[in-house]
C-alpha cells in the first residue's frame, strides 16, 4: 500500500452554540485505503463527514488535501479537489435514467452555434465506459434509476460519485437499505474502487461491511478519536465495543 | 392516403349537399350564452325557438357555452356549426366584441346572422330583443310611483362590462334621479344571487332608511330580498327586479318582490328563428325588432310562474 | 433483471408508453368520422380544431412545465387576460404594430417572472398559494387598466398571428378556400423550441431533474431557484403569447378572457400523461392532450350535444387517461 497520504483532518472541532460536536479530532487516508468510521448515533461521524466535504466549516483544525492546506466554503471546493459525498438517501432523480444521472449539473454538451446542446451519444459513451470499468452490471444506461434495486441504485450513486475522477469517496451507510444478497455487490464495488486507486471512506453500523472491506478501522464516541486500528489487529467484538464506549 | 380519400369523398358530400340543400329545410343554429336547463330565461327563448322551427319548417341546432363567462366555447361552436354547413345563425353573444370576428366570418361565407337579446358589434346585423334602457326606465317609474319623493333608493347592476348591464344602470338612473329620488348606492353584483345578498347587506347597512332597491336582473333581487328579510326591513323597502323569470314572479305574487320587468325572452328565441330564416330565403328584414318589456306586479305575476 | 423473457407484448410497453395517447387520438378520429362522415374531416372543420386549441395550447405548454418541476401554475388564465389587455391599451395608444404584437410575450414574461419571484424569494410553501393569488391580482389589474370594459379593433398586423390565414392557391390552384391558419404554424414551431429545450438542453434537463428529486438536483450543484424562475417565467411568457393569439382571434381584449383556462390547460397536461407529482411527460403528450380535449369538444359540437355533457365527458377521461396510466405503471412494476 502507498504511503501517499490523500486526505488528513488536524485537531477538528466543531461547536453548535454550547455543543461540542467534534472535539479534537484527527483523521488521515492514504491513496487506495478503505477507511471504516464507526460509532454510535450522535458520535459525530456524519458532523465529521459534513466538514469534510464542506458542507460544514470546522470550529478548529485543519484539512490537508494531498498535503496541502485546503479552506472548503462549499461541497463544490471539495468536489473540485477530487472528494465526492455518497448520501444515505442517495440523491438520485429516480424519473431520469442512469446516464442522466451520473452527469447531472455535469452533462456533456455540444455546440452548435450560439447554443449548447446536450450530447446524448457522448453522455451514453461515457456512461457505458465507466460502468463498464466499476464492472456495474445494468440492462443499459438509458435504464431509468426508479427501475433499478436498492443496489443498482446505491452502485449508480457510487458511479456518480466517482464519474470525475474522484481520489476520495465517503459512503454513508452505503448498504443500509439494501437486501442481503445485493450487499456483496456493492462491497465488490468498493473494492474494485480501491483497486482502482481511489480511497474510500464507508460509515457504517455493520461489522461485515467493516470487515469485508476495511483496512483500517476509526471509532468515534462522543465526539472524540476514541480507538483506532488495522483491520487485521482487530476483532469484531473489539470494534463493537469502541462504538459502545468500552476499550479493554 | 386515407385522410385524403375522406378528404375528397367528404368535399364531394359537401358539394352535393349544397346543391341538395335548397329544397330542403333549412337548418338555423340558436346559440344562446348558457343552457336552458340551467336557466329559465334561456328556457323560453329555447322554447320560442323551437315553436318557430316547428312553425316554419326549420331544423333547429340548440347550443350554448356552460356558463355565460365561457366565451370562447360560443366561438369554437358557432365555427364548427359553420363548418357544418349551416343557413343561419340566431346568438345571444356571450361577449358581442370578442365573438364579432367569427361572425364576420360566418356572414362572408354566406350564412346570415342576427342577434337575439344582447346587441353585437357587427355593421348591419339585426339585433332582437329588449330596449333595455326602456326596460329599466319602466322599472324606476315603478319605484317612483310607489315611494314618497327624495326618498334613498339604490340600483344593483349587473356586469358593468357588458351592454346590458350598462343599459339597465343608465335606465334605472336617468329614470329615478327624473322623479327627484335619492340614489345613495350603484354596485354591481354580476348577476349573481348570493353576490345580490351580499351588496344589498352592505347597502342597507350604510343606508338604513333605504326605500327601495332597483336590480338589474331577477337573481339579484332575489338576494337583495332574502338581505331584508334577514334585516327584517322587507316590509319598508320595494324591490323590483328584471326579467320575470318564475321565481321571481312566485316572489312578486307572495308580495316579497314588489315588481318585475317581463322581457319576452320566448319571443326573442321565436323571432330570432324567423327572421335568420327570412335572410336564409333572401328576404330582408329590419335592423332593429323590439321584442318589448311589461311590467309585472301581484296583478298579472300568475302569467310568468 | 437477468429474466430474458420479453414477450413480444411487453416488448410492445415502451411502444404504448410513448405512443398510446397517439392511438387513442386516432381512434377518436375515426369514431368521429363515422359519426360525422361529412364534415368531421373536412379541411375546414380541422382547421377549426386547430385554431380553437391553438391558444389553449400555449397555456398547457407552460403550466406543463411547470407541473414538471412538481409546482402548478393557477394564474395563466388571468395572465392572457392581462397581456391581452396590456396588448389592447398599446394598441389604444397608437404604438406601432410590431411594437404592440411585443407587449402581450412581455407583459406575460413578466407575470410569470413576478410568479417566479415570489415563489421562490417568499418561500412561499407551494406554488398554488403563490399563483392562486396571482390568479386574482393579474384579472383585477387587468381590470383595472381597462376599466373593465373591452377594449376592440386591432390593426390586421397584430391579428396575423391568431387570425393569419395561408392561402394555399399556388398548391391547390386558383381561387382555393382552403388555407393553413398562421396559429396552427406557431403552434408547431412552439411545440418544436420547447422540445428541443426540454430533451436537448442542460436546463431542460434540470428541469426534469427538479420534478424527480430536488434534493438531487441541489446535491448535483443545480441552482435550483434559479431554474423555477426559469420556468414560471417561460410559463407566464407562453400564455402571454396565449394572448397574442386570442388577440388575433377575437379582435377584442375583453374581461373574461382566459377565465378558467388553467383547468383546462391542467386538465390537457394530465390526460397527456405528465405526472402531478413531477418529473414525469413529454412536449408529445401535451400536445396530444390538447388535441383530445379540442376533438372531444369539436365533435360534441357537431354532434349537437349539450355542453353539459361536455364537461362530464371531459371529466371522465381526465380520470380514465390517469387510470390507464396506474394501471400501467402497476404492470410495469409487476413484470
Amino acid at each position: 500500500m502507498s504511503e501517499e497520504i490523500v486526505l488528513e483532518a488536524q485537531s477538528i472541532s466543531k461547536f453548535f452554540g454550547t455543543i461540542t460536536a467534534l472535539n479534537d479530532v484527527n483523521l488521515k487516508i492514504t491513496k487506495g485505503e478503505v477507511l471504516g468510521v464507526v460509532g454510535d448515533n450522535g458520535a459525530g461521524k456524519s458532523t465529521l463527514m459534513k466538514v469534510l466535504s464542506g458542507l460544514y466549516k470546522q470550529s478548529e483544525g485543519s484539512l490537508f488535501f494531498s498535503g496541502n492546506k485546503v479552506n472548503l466554503n462549499s461541497p463544490r471546493d471539495s468536489q473540485n479537489l477530487g472528494l465526492e459525498m455518497v448520501y444515505q438517501d442517495l440523491a438520485l432523480a429516480g424519473n431520469l435514467p442512469i446516464g442522466d444521472n451520473i452527469f447531472l449539473g455535469r452533462e456533456p454538451v455540444k455546440k452548435v452555434g450560439p447554443f449548447n446542446f446536450l450530447d446524448h451519444t457522448k453522455r451514453k459513451q461515457l456512461t457505458e465506459e465507466h460502468l463498464a470499468k466499476l464492472k456495474i452490471n445494468v440492462k443499459s444506461a438509458d435504464q431509468k434509476v426508479e427501475e433499478l434495486s436498492g443496489g443498482q441504485r446505491q452502485a449508480v450513486a457510487i458511479a456518480r460519485a466517482t464519474a470525475f475522477n474522484a481520489k476520495i469517496v465517503i459512503m454513508d451507510e452505503p448498504t443500509a437499505a439494501l437486501a442481503v444478497k445485493e450487499v456483496g455487490k456493492v462491497l465488490d464495488l468498493i473494492l474494485n474502487l480501491k483497486s482502482l486507486g481511489v480511497s474510500v471512506i464507508v460509515i457504517s453500523h455493520r461489522m461485515d461491511d467493516i470487515f469485508s472491506v476495511c483496512d483500517r478501522v476509526m471509532a468515534l464516541f462522543q465526539g472524540t478519536n476514541f480507538a483506532e486500528s488495522l483491520l487485521k489487529d482487530t476483532s469484531r467484538d473489539e470494534v463493537i465495543g469502541w462504538i459502545m464506549g468500552k476499550k479493554d | 392516403m386515407k385522410f385524403i380519400v375522406s378528404l375528397i369523398t367528404t368535399s364531394f358530400l359537401l358539394f352535393s349537399g349544397s346543391l341538395l340543400a335548397d329544397g330542403h329545410a333549412k337548418t338555423i343554429m340558436l346559440s344562446t350564452k348558457g343552457p336552458g336547463a340551467g336557466n329559465p330565461f334561456w328556457a323560453s327563448v329555447e322554447a320560442g325557438a323551437k315553436d318557430a322551427a316547428e312553425e316554419f319548417g326549420v331544423n333547429l341546432i340548440i347550443l350554448s357555452p356552460p356558463q355565460e363567462s365561457d366565451v370562447m366555447a360560443q366561438v369554437a361552436q358557432i365555427e364548427d356549426q359553420i363548418a357544418k354547413g349551416v343557413d343561419g345563425i340566431a346568438i345571444a353573444p356571450t361577449d358581442p366584441n370578442a365573438v364579432a370576428p367569427i361572425l364576420d366570418d360566418a356572414i362572408a361565407s354566406g350564412v346570415p346572422v342576427v342577434y337575439i337579446d344582447t346587441n353585437g358589434i357587427n355593421e348591419g346585423v339585426t339585433f332582437i330583443g329588449t330596449n333595455n334602457i326602456n326596460g329599466a326606465a319602466l322599472a324606476a317609474q315603478y319605484i317612483c310611483d310607489n315611494v314618497p319623493a327624495g326618498s334613498d333608493v339604490a340600483i344593483l347592476q349587473g356586469m358593468i362590462t357588458q351592454t346590458t348591464g350598462q343599459h339597465r344602470a343608465e335606465g334605472s338612473h336617468k329614470g329615478l334621479e327624473a322623479c327627484g329620488l335619492n340614489i345613495v348606492a350603484e354596485l354591481p353584483a354580476n348577476w349573481d344571487t348570493a353576490q345580490g345578498m351580499s351588496v344589498t347587506e352592505d347597502i342597507i347597512t350604510g343606508n338604513p332608511n333605504i326605500k327601495a332597491i332597483f336590480a338589474s336582473n331577477d337573481n339579484m333581487g332575489l338576494g337583495a330580498i332574502q338581505a331584508l328579510k334577514n334585516a327584517d326591513m322587507l316590509n319598508d323597502v320595494v324591490v323590483v327586479g328584471f326579467d320575470a323569470n318564475p321565481d321571481a314572479a312566485a316572489s312578486v305574487a307572495a308580495g316579497e318582490m314588489s315588481a318585475t320587468i317581463a322581457q319576452f325572452s320566448y319571443n326573442m328565441g321565436y323571432m330570432g328563428v324567423e327572421n335568420a330564416l327570412k335572410l336564409a330565403n333572401g328576404e330582408s328584414i329590419p335592423d332593429n325588432i323590439d321584442t318589448g318589456t311589461v311590467l309585472v306586479t301581484a296583478e298579472n305575476a300568475a302569467d310568468f310562474m | 433483471m437477468d429474466k430474458s423473457q420479453d414477450s413480444t407484448f411487453v416488448k410492445l410497453i415502451p411502444f404504448f408508453e410513448k405512443y398510446g395517447i397517439l392511438l387513442l387520438i386516432l381512434i377518436m378520429v375515426t369514431v368521429l368520422h363515422i359519426l360525422q362522415p361529412d364534415v368531421f374531416l373536412s379541411w375546414r372543420n380541422i382547421t377549426n380544431v386547430f385554431k380553437q386549441v391553438s391558444w389553449q395550447s400555449m397555456l398547457a405548454l407552460g403550466v406543463f412545465m411547470v407541473i414538471v418541476t412538481a409546482g402548478i401554475d393557477l394564474s395563466v388564465g388571468s395572465i392572457i387576460m392581462l397581456s391581452l389587455m396590456g396588448l389592447a391599451i398599446a394598441s389604444k395608444a397608437g404604438m406601432p404594430w410590431y411594437v404592440v404584437m411585443l407587449v402581450a410575450p412581455a407583459v406575460g414574461f413578466l407575470c410569470g417572472l413576478f410568479n417566479g419571484l415570489g415563489i421562490t424569494l417568499l418561500k412561499m410553501p407551494h406554488p398554488f398559494i403563490m399563483t392562486l393569488g396571482t390568479l386574482y391580482i393579474f384579472r383585477g389589474v387587468g381590470n383595472l387598466i381597462s376599466g373593465g370594459v373591452p377594449i376592440t379593433g386591432f390593426a390586421d398586423e397584430i391579428r396575423v398571428i391568431g387570425n393569419g390565414k395561408i392561402k394555399l392557391d399556388t398548391i391547390l390552384g386558383e381561387g382555393t378556400r382552403e388555407y393553413i391558419p398562421t396559429s396552427l404554424i406557431l403552434m408547431i414551431v412552439i411545440f418544436f423550441i420547447f422540445w428541443v429545450f426540454l430533451n436537448h438542453t442542460r436546463i431542460g434537463k434540470w428541469i426534469y431533474a427538479i420534478g424527480g428529486n430536488p434534493g438531487a438536483a441541489r446535491a448535483a450543484g443545480i441552482n435550483v431557484n434559479r431554474i423555477l424562475i426559469i420556468v414560471y417565467t417561460l410559463c407566464g411568457f407562453l400564455a402571454g403569447i396565449g394572448g397574442l393569439i386570442l388577440a388575433g382571434r377575437t379582435n377584442s381584449a375583453y374581461p373574461n378572457a382566459g377565465l378558467q383556462s388553467e383547468l383546462d390547460a391542467i386538465a390537457a397536461v394530465i390526460i397527456g400523461g405528465a405526472s402531478f407529482f413531477g418529473g414525469r411527460g413529454t412536449v408529445l403528450g401535451v400536445f396530444a392532450g390538447v388535441m383530445i380535449m379540442g376533438i372531444l369538444r369539436n365533435g360534441l359540437n357537431l354532434m349537437n350535444v349539450s355542453v353539459f355533457w361536455q364537461q362530464v365527458l371531459i371529466g371522465s377521461i381526465i380520470i380514465i387517461a390517469v387510470y390507464i396510466d396506474v394501471l400501467r405503471r402497476d404492470f410495469s412494476t409487476r413484470k
